[in-house]
């Protein structure tokens, strides 16, 4: 037993992939709930696995030496406990979710597939104990989960799946790349090897090696300028599936960038200050585009890469906070939680509205909930604390973050980097009202206007379904209402994975904390009626009308990924590979034309004389010139070679006979005779 | 066992070929029989010579002075020997299937036999000699199966390959005369041979011999500038592609550089000098236009071919880095690039063979008719692009390594490209996967007709294949010590 268990708890899911395929090509009823069941078997060997964690009282390692080249190991602790067991309760609930949404759908069987595939891969990545093991299951999971991207197979669909793939497999190659100069330059890829390799020195190498690994998880958390692929693929992807997308694919890259600041560059100012940067653009960006979109689920993916936005600006505060960072370590890990919980519960709210509507354009869908108190109220819960709303779950982490922000400027005051991180201070708070905002607008489209058809009231989700988004939206209410008793501890069971922190808490409902959360609060409002309303909605008879007036062009991946990828690098490619096709066979024939020539070839016979033919072929390539630009319509056709040729014959033949003539010969003795007189004259 | 048994292992299935005309066979069946049993019968010898190997080497006959042909087996002849033993015997089990449609088939399985036995000569080469007249011989026993099917398309690309691999031997043949002149002896020494204190004019004469025959050995394995005859030679029948023309005409030649460089010029000779950079180069070039060619190439064969020019030059690119973990990456891809190379081509041939699709746009949907072969497909795929954990991601991690620790420019441009390459691979493999899987929802599934999976003749080599590559990627640690074993030179 013992260690042996991280193996079952990542073989399982595989397996059952397997099973659940091979009885659903006969029972699709009976294959959907075998795979709840399967999934609770899995809840079953990770409690069995937290028992055997407690009963050890350690973290537990476990080392395949000769699997897959270079031997995979795992390590269970309590971070792993926790993030791994985020997972399976996610996949449970998007599991029994799934069975109603996919009633009318083609192609379960593939979708339940990849669904139990990636479930295995997913814990893979979070129980793996270095960066070889994390980078396997990484690819896996990236590659199982892009069917679910496809699934639909409509256009749109499998233009998002292209999306996927080409960031999921350069984003793989670049984090492959950064492994090869890590494990040259450190010999290992142990976490905690690298870790102990790195605390002092940093050669450049490790800053290329760090800054590729940094691209290639950023590309699945959704990082800036990497986040294209979560507005388009979320959208196209079944609602569970989006769900799962975007929290906890997400929070695999998240986690490699935790590991890349904890191992790598762990306490580095500049790592952590370039993280920052581009967390506080993913933030806001993210935000931006939230705001502007008006499809319901287009706006949860947006949604998430501005939180993703939030969680990365905390890594950053981690390594720039040092031994005093634990408020960020605290904000870090919670904000991960929540949003992990958020986004499931508002992409089940996104699946059951589309299982019932099949549209998800808020013009389409507006007054849908009106009259669904259970969806209100569900809707309510995650999207208040989404917004960090104090009382609900997200102030807390949100708070928690602000404060490390706050603390980061203060005992850098005077320096770059604390003036810096005051602009972070207002971009988070900025971005917080963003937040509120477009949850606004998406709630009360749904929830509130009476939309331009009546819905019908009755049952609109089944039992399971309520289950699935009832009781995170539960579980999100208590850890709002009770942070110290709910949340706090939570953060301190994972500490031991962040190293030594002066541990310390906050009042959460203080003023100072208030205070920020009422900025917010009030940018979120002034936008929503001053600027949704006013630009972006338009009343009419029934409801409201809502734009997208985001500009096409400042669209990152049609405006500059796919015209580099797709019609540039190839011209360069085809012109490369053109030159270098002809090579050899060119090399042949240029000898063969030259050095090698074969025996003189027949020599060139002028036509008439030397002279004519040399005058008529300067002629005829004056004349070829003429036809190529001037005579252009009407060329010259004529070849002066043989013009010339004739009229010399021509010329001959007049001679012969002119001086062949009596009269030439009179001629000839008038001009003769006046000559001669001339001449007497002239001597005379 | 005896050293005798090297002989026969070679001149069996010669010999056994040439009788395949002379017979006059009552049913296919008996032929078939005939032909199955010598493939059989040789790779059990060559496999039982691998388990008990002869240390001593046999002398077949002496041309004249140190020129004669003899053979011996070593570590690295067992790699590549043993590919082919694995291999050959299921290829025909495939050919036999696949032949049925294209006519000749007397004439077809005599070369593809004598093809075998000449092969496994150039695997127990013992000397450059022996190396370089069973060279010679693989060109004019394949170039009948290259024109198999007579069509002007097919008689133009023997004739390419004709020109190309006699062109290549010649500069093949200048290296060979300078061991000649300069090394100890022409035999095979881990190390090399050119023991004398080269300096000065000399050593550079040295260096261009052997850069030239590395151009020379290149042309079987389609190295850029002689590149040219693989993709054209893809109108071959599937099972000259699959087996000769993924495997063992092209392994050949990456088999004959990794002979020159370690056991006849030796490293110290070229190491870190202007004849290594001008022979990585090439290899990387001929990397990055392989993979780039694939991206664009729409016919089917056609990109497996360029995909195969660009795989290649990954094995000459880690022999070439000259040091032990680039000949373990080397080695490691030849391997493992065999099993997955012809399992695609397999599948591509059977495609070919049950519904006449040659283009890429063709395939749309064509999973849900032939789900078996499909998974094959993508298996071998997979591995191919280098996904964790599969074959293809554990040799160029090898590769990767012994490049970054070259250190030098030209191994970083190495690196790069490979990575460059293996985003091309996924780009030019992942798309067919996507579109034989999910094809528009509005597709129309009648519109492929009555279309299965092909019977096991053609399915069993794919689906063994398929279960030895993924038998490497979870246990390949005693395969590559022996790869260590080898490039250390303790084999």
């Amino acid at each position: 037993m013992n260690e042996k268990i991280i193996v079952a708890l990542i073989l399982w899911p595989c397996l059952s992939a397997v099973f659940c395929f091979t009885i659903g090509r006969k029972h699709s009823r009976i294959r959907n709930s075998v795979a709840d069941i399967m999934i609770g078997i899995e809840i079953f060997l990770y409690l069995l696995a937290v028992w055997e964690f407690y009963k050890e009282g350690m973290a537990m390692e476990l080392v395949l030496p000769n699997v897959c080249g270079l031997g995979v190991s795992f390590r269970l602790d309590e971070f792993r406990i926790l993030y791994s067991g985020i997972a399976i309760y996610m996949w449970f609930m998007s599991t029994i979710f799934s069975k109603e949404y996919f009633k009318h759908h083609q192609n379960r069987n593939r979708y339940y597939f990849f669904l139990l595939f990636t479930l295995g891969a997913t814990i893979g990545v979070f129980l793996s104990n270095d960066f070889f093991t994390l980078y396997i299951f990484f690819e896996l999971m990236s590659l199982a989960s892009y069917v679910w991207v496809v699934q639909e197979e409509t256009k749109e669909a499998i233009r998002a799946g292209e999306t996927y793939m080409a960031i999921a497999i350069i984003g793989g190659m670049v984090l492959l790349m950064g492994l090869f100069l890590l494990y040259y330059e450190a010999g290992s890829l142990d976490f905690e090897a690298v870790h102990r390799l790195f605390l002092e020195k940093r050669n450049a190498t490790v800053f290329v090696a760090g800054s590729c690994m940094l691209f290639g998880f950023g590309a699945k958390a959704g990082m800036f300028p990497l986040h294209i692929w979560l507005p388009k693929s979320h959208p196209v992807a079944p609602a569970p599936a989006s769900a799962l997308l975007s929290g906890i694919l997400t929070k695999t890259g998240i986690y490699g960038v935790l590991l890349l600041c904890l191992s790598v560059f762990f306490e580095d100012r500049l790592f952590a200050t370039i993280l920052l940067l581009l967390g506080s653009i993913t933030m806001l960006v993210g935000a931006i585009l939230a705001v502007f979109s008006i499809d319901l689920k287009r706006i949860f993916a947006c949604s998430s890469v501005s939180q993703i936005g939030f969680i990365l600006v905390g890594c950053a505060m981690i390594g720039i906070l040092g031994k005093e960072g634990s408020l960020a370590v605290q904000g870090t890990v919670l904000h991960m939680v929540n949003h992990s919980l958020f986004k499931l519960t508002l992409f089940l709210i996104a699946g059951a509205i589309y299982q019932n509507t099949h549209q998800l354009d808020l013009n389409q869908i507006e007054g849908f909930g009106y009259g669904k108190p259970f969806l209100k109220i569900c809707y309510t819960i995650a999207g208040l604390g989404i917004s960090g709303i104090p009382l609900f779950s997200g102030y807390v982490s949100k708070t928690l973050l602000h404060e490390s922000i706050v603390e980061g400027s203060l005992i850098m005051a005077k320096t770059e980097l604390g003036s810096l991180l005051s602009i972070v201070e207002w971009l988070f708070l900025i971005t917080g009202g963003l937040t509120f905002a477009y949850i606004l607008k998406a709630g009360l489209a749904i929830f509130y206007e009476k939309g331009k058809q009546p819905w019908e009231k009755g049952s609109y989700l089944n039992p399971m379904g309520r289950i699935a988004i009832g009781v995170t939206a539960f579980l999100l209410l208590c850890m709002g209402l009770l942070p110290r008793i709910m949340m706090d501890p939570i953060a301190e069971y994972v500490k031991g994975f962040f190293y030594e922190k002066e541990w310390h808490r906050i009042a959460y409902f203080s003023f100072v904390n208030l205070r920020g959360a009422m900025i917010s609060i009030a940018i979120g409002l002034l936008v929503y009626f001053f600027f949704i309303r006013k630009k972006l909605m338009k009343k009419e008879e029934q409801g409201y009308q809502y734009f997208d007036c985001w500009p096409k062009w400042l669209d990152l991946e049609n405006g500059l990924y796919r015209p580099v990828l797709l019609s540039f690098l190839p011209f360069i490619m085809a012109f490369f590979c053109r030159i270098l096709s002809r090579f050899t066979d060119g090399f042949v024939v240029f000898l063969h034309q030259t050095v090698l020539k074969p025996a003189k070839t027949r020599q060139y016979v002028p036509i008439g004389s030397k002279f004519t033919d040399f005058l008529g072929r300067m002629v005829d390539e004056v004349v070829v010139g003429l036809n190529k630009t001037i005579c252009k319509k009407k060329p010259i056709k004529k070849s002066f070679v043989e013009l010339f040729a004739f009229a010399r014959i021509e010329a001959k033949r007049t001679n012969r006979l002119v001086g062949r003539s009596v009269s030439f010969g009179l001629l000839m003795a008038c001009v003769g005779l006046m000559i001669t007189l001339v001449y007497l004259l002239a001597t005379m | 066992m005896n050293s005798y048994f090297l002989v026969v292992a070679i001149l069996f299935p010669l010999i056994g070929g040439a009788f395949l005309p002379m017979v006059p066979w009552k049913t296919k069946r008996t032929q078939y029989i005939y032909i199955e049993g010598i493939t059989i019968l040789t790779s059990l010898l060559v496999l039982s010579l691998i388990l008990w190997t002869p240390q001593e080497s046999f002398r077949f006959a002496n041309l004249a002075g140190p020129l004669e042909i003899t053979f011996h087996m070593d570590g690295l002849s067992k790699i590549f020997a043993g590919i082919m033993a694995g291999l050959w015997p299921f290829a025909i089990l495939y050919a036999f299937e696949y032949m049925k449609e294209e006519g000749h088939e007397t004439r077809f399985f005599t070369f593809y036999l004598m093809t075998y036995g000449v092969a496994n000569g150039i695997a127990f080469a013992d000397n450059l000699m022996t190396l370089y007249m069973f060279y010679e011989m693989l060109t004019l026993v394949t170039f009948p199966l290259v024109m198999h099917s007579m069509s002007k398309a097919a008689i133009e690309a023997g004739r390419k390959y004709v020109f190309y691999s006699i062109g290549g031997a010649a500069f093949a043949f200048i290296g060979f005369i300078f061991i000649l002149g300069y090394g100890d002896t022409i035999r095979f020494v881990y190390g090399g041979v050119i023991t004398k204190e080269v300096t000065g004019m000399v050593l550079t004469l040295l260096q261009s011999a052997y850069v030239v025959s590395v151009i020379g050995f290149g042309v079987k394995s389609a190295m850029f500038p002689f590149h040219g005859w693989l993709p054209v030679a893809s109108v071959a029948p599937t099972p000259v592609t699959a087996l000769l023309h993924a495997v063992a005409v092209v392994n050949a030649g990456a088999f004959a550089i990794m002979r020159i460089t370690y056991y006849s010029f030796g490293t110290s000779l070229v190491k870190n000098t202007w004849a290594q950079s001008i022979v990585l180069l090439l290899a990387i070039i001929t990397i990055f236009y392989g993979s780039a060619r694939a991206v664009k190439e729409q016919h089917f064969k056609r990109r497996l071919a360029y995909s195969t020019v660009s795989n290649l030059s990954y094995i000459i690119f880690g022999t070439l880095l000259m040091s032990p973990l680039g000949l373990v990456g080397a080695l490691a891809h030849m391997v493992f690039h065999s099993l997955m190379k012809i399992v695609l081509f397999f599948c591509a041939g059977a495609i070919l063979h049950e519904t006449k699709r040659e283009y890429i746009f063709e395939l749309t949907g064509l999973a849900r008719k032939m789900p078996k072969l499909m998974v094959c497909f993508t298996l071998s795929a997979f591995a191919l692009v280098g996904v964790p954990p599969l074959t293809g991601f554990l040799s160029k991690w090898y590769l990767l390594q012994a490049a970054i620790k070259e250190g030098t420019p030209i191994a970083y441009i190495g690196l790069a490209v490979l990575m460059i390459s293996a985003f091309f691979t996924a780009l030019y493999l992942f798309t067919i996967v996507a579109r034989v899987y999910s094809p528009r929802r509005e597709f129309d599934y009648t519109s492929l007709g009555q279309v299965k999976d092909p019977n096991w003749f053609m399915l069993l080599p794919m689906g063994l294949f398929c279960g030895i590559t993924i038998f490497f990627a979870l246990h390949s640690l005693p395969l590559i010590h022996y790869f260590q074993a080898i490039a250390n030179g303790t084999v």
